[in-house]
C-alpha cells in the first residue's frame, strides 16, 4: 500500500463548483469529513487508504469531502472544486460554519452528562457544527449515479446528513466508540437505514448491536496497516536530539482522547520517582504540560508518517490512553514498529487487541498508569520482549490486500453490479444508468 | 445545468425530519433535476445554503431584504416557522406585513401547508393583513379544494388567487421492495392484514383512536396494527401521550407501538408492508403520509378531517367516530381474509370480488361486513362531515369519564422552569438545579414510573372490562 496523499493533487474542473461534472455511473464514493495533507484522524486515514486501494484495483473511485483540514475550526483551507489525486477524483465542497456553536456547546454538555435530550435538541446539536450544503446537494443530485457511498465516522455532519440521502447505496463505517453521543436517537436511522455496515473490530460490532438495530448486511472489515520496509529510530533520536528513553503518544491531545490522564500520570511518576523517562508526543491540540514537568514532555507537532513510524520504533512503549477507540490504528503501528503498548483497559477495542496479541500492558486507573509507566522506565528490556508478538499479530490480521478483498466481496454482495431490476437504490433513470455504466469497471 | 432563474425556497429542510422538510427536499431535487437554479433558506441551520432565524418580525424583515436578490421566492408556509417566536397579536400582524413586503420585492409563491384560523378570527387587523398579503403574492398554492374553500370563507380571499398543487408531485419512492419483502425485512406476519399508522407521536395524530378501535374490532389473530414513530420534542404532554399509547398497545392484542426514529427508507418500508394505512388524525390540513400511501398504491382509512377528503383517492374509507373506524378496520381486514381465501383454498375461499368490487363470501355472506362496505363507500363519495374530530374538543361526559381520564388529566410532574425575568435569578436557579439534581432526579424518575405504571394498570383493567361479555338481562 502506498503512503497517503502521495502526489500533489492536480486541479481538474478548477476551483469552485465541485459538482460541475457528474460522476461516472458506478463510481464508488468515499465521504470523509476531511482529506488531504496534514489531516489527522483515524477514520479519515482508513477511508483514504481504502479509496486508493480500490482505485489501484481498477474501480472508479471518488473522494467527496470538505475544504477543511482542521477539525477544530473547520476552516476552508483547501480550494473548492474537483481535482485528482493519483487515480482518484477528489471533490471538495466548502464548509459552512456560520453559527456561533453555543447550542452545540450547551446541548453537547447535557449529552456528555448522560442527560436525555429531545430529538429537536439532538438535531440542533448536530446542525450547529460544520455543514456542507454543496456536498449534500451534490449527493441529492447525483447520489444514484454512485454504486456505493462510504461514510465515516458516524458522528460528523457529513456522515449524519449526507449518509441518509441515498441509504440504499450507503455503506457506513461508523468507527463507533462507547460514548454518550452513540446513544442519540438521531443516529438510529443512519445506522439502521444504511445498505451495509463495515466495522473495524469485533468489539465495535458488538457495541453497535447493543445500541442499534444493525442491518443484517454488516461485516467486520478491519483496516490495513502499512508495514514500512525499515525503521530508523537512531536517525529520529539524532534529528530530534532525544537521547533518553521515552514513551510516545501520537494523536489528538484532547481530554476525550485520554491525553489529560496520561499527562497527569506521567507528572505523578516524575514527581514521585527518580526517572529519566520522557513523554514524547505528536499530533494536534494543546499539550498543556504542568510547568514542573514541561521539560520532560516533548511536542513534535505534526509529523510525517515516516517520522511517526521512526518515533514508534525508538520508543520504549507506545501509550494509548483513549477509551473511545473503534480501531486504534496507532497501537497496531506501534506493534508493527516492534514496540510494546501501554493501553487503557476501559477501551474494549484496545483491550481486545492487547489480549489477542499479548504485546502490551493494560491499566485500569490513573494510579495503575503511573505504575505501568514506572515499569516501562525500569524494565525497557522486558518491554522489548513483550512487544515481540505484536508485529506478527498485525501481519496476520491487518494487511490491506485482505481488507480490500473483504470490501470488494461485501460490495459485490450488497451492491452488486446487476440488472436494474435488482437495484436497491432510488428508482429513476440515473439508477439504471449507474448500473449499466458500472458493468465493465471492476478489475 | 441551470436556466438562470434564481429561486429561493424558504422552508424547514433536511436533515431535520418533519413533513414539510421532507416535502421540500423532494421538490428541490426535482427542480434541480429540471435545471432550475434554486437556493434554500431554512429557519435553522441545515443542509440549506442559507439560514435565517424566522418566527418573528425581525426574521421576516431580514427575509424581505434578501428576497430582492432572487427572481422568485417560494415560501413553504407553516405557522410554526413564521409565528413561532411572536410575542402577541401585534407582532403577528407585523410578520404578515413583512411578508407583504417580500411580495413587493419579488415574485412570491406562498405554499400553504397549514394556517391557524383562530388568531385570524380573533384579531381583525391580522385577518385584513393576512388577506392583503396573500392577495399580493404572485401565487398562493394549497393541496386540497377544502383549503381553497376555507381560505375563501374564513379570510375572505378571492378564490381566484388560490390554486391547487398536487401534494405528491415531486415524491419519489425510497424503496423498491415488494410487500412480502418489506414484511420479511420488518419481521411482520405475511398472513395478517397489516394496518400501519406512522408519524411523530402527537395527540392530534389520533393514534390512540386507532388502537382503541382495533381492540373493539376484535381483529387480533387475523390482523395487526403497527403504530410507528417517535416523540419529536421531550414535552411532558407528548411523553405522556407516548406512554399512554404504549400502555394501550400492551393492553390491546394485535397492536404494537414501534417507538423509533426511522430513516426515509424504513418509513417507506412500513408503507409498502402495509395492507392499509390508517390516518386517524384529529386535525390536519393535508398529509404527506397519505401521499406516500398513494405512491405505493396502498389502501387508506382516514379521519374525515381537514383536506384529506380532497387529497385521498377514490376507495379511501373515511371515518367520523370510533364506531365508524371500527367498521372500517373490519372491512379492510375482511378484504385480506378474502384475498387469502382466494389463494389458499376452500376453507375461506368463498369470498370473491365481482365486477362491482365488493368483497363478499357468497356462500356465507356477513351482513356486518357488507354494510360496512356500503357505509364506507357512502362516506367516501359524500364525505360526511366529522363533528368532534376536527380539532374541536368534545365535552367530557362525567357519567362516562373513566379512571384513566382522571389519571391522564393529572399530566406529568413538571419541574420548575429555570428562567426568571429578574436579573441573575435564572443563573441561581440553574446552579441550584445542578447542586440538587443528584438527589431530585431519581425522585422525579420514580414519580414518572409510578404514574406510568398506574396508567398501564388502569388501561389494562379497563380493556379487560370492555372485553367482558355483557351480563344477561
Amino acid at each position: 500500500m502506498r503512503a497517503l496523499h502521495r502526489s500533489r493533487p492536480t486541479i481538474a474542473d478548477g476551483p469552485g463548483d465541485a459538482s460541475r461534472t457528474p460522476p461516472v455511473p458506478g463510481t464508488i464514493g468515499f465521504v470523509p469529513p476531511r482529506y488531504g495533507e496534514g489531516v489527522v484522524g483515524g477514520a479519515e486515514a482508513v477511508l483514504a487508504e481504502a479509496a486508493h486501494g480500490l482505485a489501484d484495483r481498477g474501480h472508479t473511485v471518488e473522494i467527496l469531502t470538505t475544504c477543511a483540514r482542521d477539525h477544530y475550526t473547520w476552516a476552508n483551507e483547501f480550494p473548492a472544486g474537483s481535482s485528482t489525486d493519483g487515480k482518484i477524483t477528489v471533490r471538495r465542497f466548502p464548509t459552512q460554519t456560520d453559527t456561533p456553536g453555543r447550542l452545540r456547546e450547551r446541548i453537547g454538555g447535557r449529552i456528555l452528562m448522560g442527560e436525555q435530550v429531545s430529538l429537536t435538541d439532538q438535531q440542533l446539536w448536530i446542525n450547529d457544527s460544520l455543514r456542507v450544503s454543496g456536498l449534500w446537494h451534490h449527493v441529492l443530485d447525483h447520489g444514484s449515479r454512485y454504486r456505493a457511498l462510504i461514510f465515516a465516522p458516524y458522528m460528523f455532519w457529513t456522515t449524519f446528513a449526507v449518509g441518509q440521502i441515498v441509504p440504499g447505496r450507503t455503506i457506513l463505517m461508523p468507527c463507533l466508540h462507547d460514548e454518550p453521543t452513540a446513544r442519540l436517537d438521531i443516529f438510529r436511522p443512519l445506522v439502521g437505514g444504511a445498505r451495509g455496515i463495515w466495522f473495524l473490530t469485533d468489539p465495535e460490532a458488538e457495541l453497535a448491536r447493543r445500541l442499534f438495530e444493525v442491518p443484517a448486511r454488516s461485516e467486520v472489515i478491519g483496516s490495513g496497516i502499512d508495514l514500512p520496509g525499515s525503521y530508523r529510530p537512531d536517525r529520529f533520536r539524532q534529528e530530534r536530539g532525544i537521547d533518553r528513553p521515552f514513551v510516545y503518544y501520537a494523536g489528538r491531545r484532547e481530554w476525550g482522547k485520554g491525553w489529560s490522564d496520561l499527562l497527569a500520570a506521567f507528572a505523578d511518576l516524575v514527581r514521585r520517582h527518580p526517572t529519566d523517562l520522557l513523554l514524547v508526543t505528536s499530533g494536534v491540540g494543546a499539550v498543556d504540560a504542568p510547568p514542573d514537568i514541561a521539560d520532560r514532555v516533548i511536542d513534535l507537532g505534526f509529523v510525517s508518517d515516516e517520522e511517526r513510524n521512526d518515533a514508534m520504533a525508538a520508543a520504549v512503549a507506545y501509550v494509548q490512553p483513549s477509551v473511545m477507540e473503534s480501531f486504534s490504528r496507532t497501537v497496531l503501528e506501534a506493534w508493527s514498529a516492534g514496540t510494546a503498548v501501554v493501553a487503557n483497559a476501559a477501551s474494549a477495542v484496545v483491550r481486545w487487541h492487547v489480549e489477542r496479541s499479548g504485546a502490551g500492558l493494560l491499566y485500569r486507573s490513573q494510579a495503575e498508569l503511573t505504575e505501568t509507566l514506572r515499569f516501562v522506565a525500569d524494565e525497557p528490556e522486558a518491554m522489548a520482549a513483550l512487544a515481540r508478538p505484536g508485529r506478527a499479530y498485525v501481519e496476520r490480521h491487518y494487511q490491506w490486500p485482505t481488507v480490500l478483498d473483504r470490501m470488494e466481496a461485501t460490495l459485490d454482495e450488497w451492491l452488486p453490479v446487476a440488472p436494474a431490476a435488482a437495484d436497491p437504490g432510488r428508482v429513476d433513470d440515473e439508477a439504471e444508468a449507474a448500473t449499466a455504466g458500472s458493468r465493465g469497471q471492476v478489475r | 445545468m441551470t436556466n438562470g432563474t434564481a429561486m429561493l425556497m424558504v422552508t424547514p429542510y433536511a436533515p431535520y425530519r418533519d413533513g414539510i422538510a421532507a416535502y421540500a427536499v423532494q421538490e428541490v431535487r426535482q427542480l434541480r433535476a429540471d435545471g432550475q437554479a434554486v437556493e434554500v433558506l431554512s429557519p435553522l441551520p441545515s443542509a440549506a445554503q442559507q439560514h435565517l432565524s424566522l418566527g418573528g418580525v425581525r426574521g421576516m424583515v431580514a427575509l424581505a431584504r434578501r428576497a430582492g436578490r432572487h427572481d422568485r421566492v417560494v415560501l413553504q408556509f407553516s405557522p410554526e416557522m413564521l409565528f413561532g417566536a411572536c410575542h402577541g397579536p401585534a407582532e403577528r400582524v407585523a410578520v404578515w406585513a413583512a411578508l407583504w413586503l417580500v411580495a413587493q420585492r419579488t415574485k412570491l409563491e406562498i405554499r400553504l401547508h397549514e394556517i391557524e384560523y383562530g388568531p385570524l378570527e380573533r384579531n381583525p387587523a391580522e385577518r385584513v393583513m393576512a388577506a392583503r398579503t396573500l392577495a399580493a403574492a404572485d401565487a398562493v398554492t394549497v393541496h386540497t379544494q377544502r383549503e381553497v374553500d376555507q381560505l375563501t370563507e374564513r379570510i375572505g380571499l378571492d378564490a381566484g388567487v388560490v390554486s391547487l398543487i398536487d401534494h405528491g408531485a415531486s415524491f419519489v419512492a425510497a424503496t423498491t421492495m415488494t410487500r412480502d419483502e418489506a414484511r420479511t425485512e420488518l419481521g411482520l406476519d405475511p398472513a395478517h392484514h397489516v394496518f400501519v399508522a406512522i408519524g411523530f407521536l402527537q395527540e392530534h395524530k389520533g393514534y390512540d383512536l386507532a388502537v382503541e378501535a382495533f381492540g373493539r374490532a376484535h381483529l387480533s389473530g387475523q390482523a395487526s396494527l403497527h403504530v410507528v414513530g417517535s416523540v419529536r420534542v421531550d414535552h411532558p404532554d407528548l411523553l405522556a401521550y407516548a406512554r399512554r399509547l404504549e400502555s394501550m398497545c400492551r393492553a390491546t392484542p394485535g397492536t404494537q407501538l414501534h417507538r423509533k426514529f426511522v430513516s426515509d427508507e424504513e418509513f417507506d418500508l412500513w408503507i409498502v408492508a402495509a395492507d392499509t394505512i390508517v390516518l386517524p388524525y384529529r386535525e390536519i390540513w393535508s398529509s404527506g403520509v397519505l401521499e406516500r400511501a398513494k405512491l405505493y398504491d396502498r389502501a387508506v382509512i382516514a379521519a374525515d378531517v381537514g383536506g384529506l377528503g380532497d387529497q385521498a383517492v377514490p376507495g379511501t374509507l373515511f371515518f367520523t367516530d370510533t364506531e365508524s373506524l371500527v367498521q372500517a378496520l373490519k372491512e379492510r381486514a375482511q378484504a385480506t381474509a378474502a384475498r387469502l381465501g382466494d389463494r389458499s383454498g376452500p376453507e375461506v375461499g368463498q369470498a370473491s370480488s365481482g365486477s362491482g368490487g365488493w368483497l363478499v363470501d357468497r356462500e356465507a355472506p356477513q351482513r356486518d361486513d357488507i354494510e360496512a362496505q356500503i357505509r364506507g363507500r357512502v362516506r367516501s363519495m359524500y364525505q360526511v362531515p366529522a363533528p368532534g374530530l376536527d380539532g374541536v374538543a368534545a365535552d367530557v361526559d362525567p357519567a362516562t369519564a373513566s379512571a384513566l381520564d382522571a389519571l391522564l388529566a393529572l399530566g406529568v410532574l413538571r419541574r420548575p422552569e429555570l428562567v426568571s425575568a429578574r436579573p441573575g435569578v435564572s443563573q441561581i436557579k440553574r446552579a441550584l438545579r445542578r447542586l440538587m439534581n443528584w438527589e431530585l432526579a431519581p425522585l422525579v424518575t420514580r414519580v414518572e414510573e409510578l404514574q406510568a405504571a398506574t396508567i398501564e394498570a388502569v388501561t389494562a383493567l379497563e380493556a379487560a372490562d370492555r372485553r367482558r361479555p355483557d351480563p344477561p338481562a
